[in-house]
């Protein structure tokens, strides 16, 4: 059965891909275990799944990575967004606090982290948010950012 | 005749305050393997382990793609964590990782040519997979098809290569979390 990743990248269990993956059992499950750990946690800290699913949303496409990109989509339309929240997905920056907030930072940490500082953190705990929320928060663009990487050099295997 | 360069360790301080352990709830003392009477635990684990869930799943994650035996060589796989670590900025880590290819290769080559930025003075195996690792780090990615042909011409094969995509990987991923949440600093 495919997983999360085998579908990013478009491998069929028929693919000698598919095979290759599954030498390394513990990157498969160890990934698919992050993906839940930062999308479906058990104890969310208060950011909803819906959040996080629009969050994943708005940094497949900074990452330019129309497979996730179509995933989150269909995942998001199943959680009943909000107007804001869809406004989130579709990498909107005219939103509510916190969200406004929020979207900053992903957008900077995705496309330019070597340009962080100590204030971006200042201006998550100025928006509200907590310490187990700013590190989940950081957690959901850390894992988003790897999973387009994995997905994008299966991809290019396949192609190459 | 270049010198070459030497890196010294750096240490990390958190923008956030970490869990103090005697505050630690049952869940992060497990995630930590821990006891509430140990001493020393990281400032990095204690401020991670604030969601002690993701914290869990990465470490286990992470410590697979560096250290899992056999497959791609150890070497390899801190040279595309060093690559990564360059392009996100994180100097903490390219520091810790550049020192771990010294290490493992008994050679400070390699380091002193991507410090000295001379990508140039690398072998052909060495550069393959440092253009890799740059170009999948960038975001949105600027990796192709001749990446991986390149990787395939100096020897790689499949499984070597989903080795490397998840080293570069991860580090796209740690990257994110150190330089993000906290500082480094030369001395302790």
């Amino acid at each position: 059965m495919i997983d999360a990743m085998d579908k990013a990248a478009g491998i069929s269990p028929d693919d000698a891909l598919f095979s290759t993956r599954r030498f390394r059992p513990e990157f498969v499950q160890g990934a698919e275990e992050c993906r839940l750990s930062v999308l479906k946690p058990a104890n969310d800290q208060g950011l909803a799944p819906n959040l996080r699913v629009a969050l994943a949303r708005r940094m497949a496409a900074l990452n330019a990575d129309a497979a996730l990109l179509d995933e989150y989509d269909t995942q998001l339309a199943q959680l009943d967004p909000t107007e804001q929240l869809r406004a989130l997905a579709h990498g909107e920056t005219d939103l509510e606090e916190p969200l406004a907030t929020i979207a900053r930072h992903v957008d900077l940490v995705t496309l330019t982290p070597n340009k962080a500082e100590a204030s971006h953190i200042a201006l998550l705990t100025q928006a509200g948010l907590n310490s187990p929320q700013i590190v989940a928060l950081s957690e959901l663009i850390a894992f988003v950012n790897f999973q387009t990487r994995v997905a994008t050099g299966l991809r290019l295997m396949r192609s190459a | 005749m270049i010198s070459s360069v030497r890196l010294k360790p750096l240490t990390w301080h958190p923008y956030i305050a970490p869990v103090e352990l005697s505050e630690a709830t049952p869940e992060q003392l497990e995630a930590m393997k821990v006891t509430p009477s140990a001493k020393k635990v990281s400032e990095y684990v204690r401020t991670l382990v604030h969601d002690p869930e993701s914290y869990l799943a990465r470490t286990v994650l992470f410590n697979a793609i560096m250290y899992v035996e056999g497959g791609l060589a150890r070497s390899d796989r801190e040279l595309g964590a060093l690559g990564a670590s360059m392009v996100n900025g994180c100097k903490f880590c390219a520091v810790v990782h550049a020192r771990r290819h010294a290490e493992l290769t008994r050679s400070d080559d390699v380091v002193t040519a991507l410090y000295l930025d001379r990508p140039e003075a690398l072998g052909p195996r060495d550069a393959a997979i440092y253009s890799f690792a740059r170009r999948l780090s960038a975001a949105p990615s600027e990796a192709t098809a001749d990446d991986i042909a390149a990787l395939r011409a100096v020897g790689m094969d499949d499984a070597e290569i989903i080795d490397l995509i998840h080293a570069i990987s991860i580090f796209g991923w740690a990257n994110r979390l150190m330089h993000i949440l906290g500082h480094a600093e030369t001395g302790k």
